[in-house]
């Protein structure tokens, strides 16, 4: 007859291999996860957020009339836009969120063939450098040349595009 | 086992299931921080908003040019497209033909073309 003696060693043997496997499995599992989940969540809801805003100042209030973002970007309006963009962006139920921006607007200057931009809002000092920013992009026609910019192209109908970097201080 | 005595035998197979059981929980735990991470990569890859935004300018381009070809017109396709690879690394391209009638309606056939290397969109719309 066959000595089955061994026979509870062996389910010991199996079980401390299974939960040695696993025990390497999820350590190494481990070491790779929460910057890449701490980062891109927060950066996508951030620029859904900031596209949403930009198209809700690109609605006009009724079809033919001019959007609040057209006539910030042709008159130059820098606190007008900051005010508005901000404005909805911190807009919460309870209180305010804590979102800050600035904003470019890019130009093709034709005659030199460059693309150019000038700053419509500045950054405010809680811009370091080091904030986790996103960019949001948005395309404005305009008649013609947006006042009080120097250096562009004798003025035309052109399409710009309105650049804001965005970031939760 | 004749001659062994086997009582603990089940108190053995039930600590080896209450172990595995917890490292299956352990494991779920552990992916859960992953919750998200794919789908927000996915979203901030994907230029939904820049395709949607692409339209729009082109709609108000066909808004205030029609399909007439000018330097004035050119001039704002020009505009769209260097400033498209320029700023958002993306080969855009659009073309506006002669209104069509469509249902009893004259629309503007346009065909809008966006490339950026990673996501291809080509469209063929009647406004």
């Amino acid at each position: 007859m066959v000595n089955d003696r061994g026979q509870l060693y062996t389910m010991e043997g199996v079980a401390a291999g299974v939960i040695m496997l696993l025990t390497a499995y999820i350590v190494v599992s481990t070491t790779s996860v929460y910057t890449a989940g701490d980062t891109h969540i927060p950066d996508m809801q951030l620029e859904q957020l900031g596209s949403d805003v930009l198209a809700m100042m690109d609605t006009p209030d009724t079809k033919g009339e001019v959007s609040d973002l057209e006539i910030f970007v042709s008159t130059n309006n820098e606190t007008g836009f900051k005010n508005a963009f901000l404005g909805y962006c911190n807009a919460k139920a309870i209180g305010a969120d804590n979102l800050h921006m600035s904003a470019n607007v890019t130009y093709r200057h034709a005659s030199s063939n460059e693309i150019r931009d000038y700053p419509l809002v500045e950054p405010d000092n809680t811009w370091t450098g080091r904030e986790s920013a996103v960019r949001v992009t948005r395309w404005v026609e305009l008649e013609g040349n947006p006042s009080g910019v120097s250096g562009m192209d004798p003025s035309r109908p052109r399409a710009v595009l309105v650049e804001v970097l965005l970031w939760r201080a | 086992m004749a001659c062994m005595n086997e009582d603990g035998q089940w108190i053995v197979l039930m600590g080896l299931l209450v172990a595995v059981g917890l490292f299956f929980l352990a494991l779920i735990i552990n992916q859960s921080a992953l919750v998200g991470q794919t789908t927000a990569e996915g979203v901030l890859e994907f230029p939904k908003n820049d395709i949607r935004d692409l339209r729009e300018a082109v709609f108000d381009y066909v808004d205030e040019f029609d399909h007439e070809e000018d330097t004035e017109s050119k001039a704002v396709r020009d505009d769209i497209i260097a400033i498209s690879l320029e700023r958002k690394n993306a080969v855009v391209d659009f073309s506006v033909g002669d209104p069509e009638d469509i249902s009893g309606r004259d629309l503007h056939p346009i065909t809008i073309h966006y490339n950026n290397g990673v996501t291809e969109y080509h469209e063929t719309v009647y406004y």
